[in-house]
């Protein structure tokens, strides 16, 4: 999720897992925008499974509502412990959680009740921020404030991450200094915050060996600079708008990308430079790509976006897929990271022309296909916070 | 010197021009032919119906999986004189 202000944004990604043997997860988080603010609140309810997800959902719910209706926080926290069912075997109401507010990416406020403490990394080394301890219904509360710089990366998380390895891998879990250290590692690659997410989430998973004993949510927010892109797929319906179409294309600041075979050919014969396909086929499903002087990356149409589209489900969903295309050179990954972890706005411009040669009954690359796909991703990549102008020709 | 250039749009793609590049290559690095042959790929050739579109020096073939050896014999072999 992104949202825009100047020439910043918070790329705010988050992903889960659950207490093995469980089909819901006990933490919950909540994302509201409004106006030039996001609310971010990450809950885990006490204990695992229905009830757990019951009052973590609850707890999420009802502070980022309040909160971004405007209500004061005092009241909002008070709201949450009146509301809460109590559980019957504890007797307790009992969701921790963290509330983050982003004032137009410039300032944050974060509170914290009882969740383990925040990670802010900038500039490549943790910081840690001044609290001030308030004391809300009898429950301790800690506040922190703070200016928003390039490249500040936040990581929020459940106690399930500490306690991944315990009596396992780490006797007592892995501390923070460990976590700070293992996303040291990833802090200058440029991933996305929901790969961060899923990278510190999958050595959690290593460290409970595959069985983890609790629920386990990490949420990262990465202020980074907003990086344009332009993509381009098909030809124009009408022959006569390709100047029209290139021109518009190759205006737009940022990299370029080129899909499609006769699309490429237009492309470059509108920068006067020739078309040099590789035959390297990095992964055999995928065609391979292409190199245009002027366009930073050239590939086949139909099947590259397909595969595309593939990925971008699977990054919605839990982005367990990740490790599929964060390294490989075929034309699919190469896009993939660049639209995914890269790009901030997307500018998708798409040819409606119909490809004669592709009509056939017996080709799974049809023109409605094609449009399926074009729509499908862009649906993805508006999921993913990305902000997209899609123009068609 | 004799081009040979493949077509590995899509339409070609899905008919096997990865199999019929790779054969290619195969040959090319068997016969010792590196010297006297050039593989190239290129993009939609507009001839998707009878892909995997190939040509030699200029000359359209129509090429398939299963017919690459034979093509790479009759076609290729007899220009390189």
């Amino acid at each position: 999720m992104m949202k825009n202000n100047n020439d910043l944004c918070a790329d705010i990604g988050y992903a889960s897992v659950n207490h093995e043997g469980e089909q819901l997860c006990g933490d919950h988080v909540e994302i509201v925008e409004k106006d030039d603010e996001v609310i971010i609140v990450l809950a885990d309810g006490l204990g695992s499974g229905v009830k757990a997800s019951i009052l973590s959902t609850l707890t999420a719910k009802i502070i980022s509502t309040m909160l971004s209706e405007g209500m004061a926080l005092e009241d909002t926290v008070e709201t949450v412990m009146a509301t809460l069912p109590i559980c019957s075997v504890r007797k307790v109401a009992y969701s921790t959680f963290t509330v983050v507010r982003i004032i137009a990416n410039r300032r944050a406020e974060i509170i914290q009740y009882d969740n383990p403490a925040f990670i802010l990394m900038r500039g490549g080394k943790s910081t840690e921020l001044p609290a001030t301890h308030l004391t809300m219904s009898g429950k301790d509360i800690y506040r922190f404030e703070t200016s928003l710089y390039e490249n500040d990366l936040f990581v929020f998380f459940s106690d399930g991450v500490e306690h991944a390895g315990i009596g396992n891998l780490y006797n007592f879990g892995w501390k923070r200094e460990n976590i700070v250290d293992f996303m040291k590692t990833f802090y200058d690659v440029g991933f996305s915050a929901k790969t961060l997410s899923a990278i510190l989430l999958d050595e959690c998973f290593r460290l409970y060996d595959g069985k983890p004993a609790d629920d386990v949510t990490v949420c990262t927010v990465r202020i980074r600079k907003r990086v344009p892109m332009s993509i381009l797929i098909g030809p124009p319906s009408d022959p006569a708008d390709c100047d029209k179409m290139m021109s518009l294309f190759f205006s737009k600041e940022g990299k370029h990308i080129v899909c499609g075979g006769t699309t490429s050919t237009i492309a470059a014969k509108f920068l006067g430079k020739p078309i040099k396909p590789c035959l390297l086929y990095v992964d055999p499903d995928i065609p391979p790509t292409a190199e245009i002087e002027g366009i930073d990356l050239v590939t086949e149409g139909v099947i590259t976006i397909s595969r595309v589209l593939d990925y971008a489900k699977a990054y919605i969903e839990d982005n367990h897929t990740y490790t599929d295309w964060n390294t490989k050179q075929d034309g699919a990954s190469q896009i993939a990271r660049l639209l995914f972890d890269e790009a901030t706005d997307i500018n998708f411009f798409v040819g409606r022309a119909v490809n004669p040669a592709h009509q056939n009954p017996a080709l799974p690359i049809n023109f409605n296909i094609k449009m399926r796909l074009v729509d499908e991703l862009a649906d993805c990549l508006t999921k993913m916070g990305k902000k997209l102008k899609v123009l068609y020709f | 010197m004799v081009n040979i250039t493949i077509c590995i749009g899509s339409s070609c793609h899905l008919k096997g021009s990865r199999k019929v590049v790779e054969r290619l290559q195969a040959l090319v690095a068997e016969n010792n032919l590196k010297d006297d042959i050039s593989l190239s790929g290129t993009f939609c050739m507009g001839k998707c119906e009878t892909g995997v579109s190939v040509t030699v020096d200029g000359n359209y073939y129509s090429v398939s999986p299963e017919t690459v050896d034979e093509f790479f014999k009759n076609t290729v072999l007899c220009r390189l004189k």
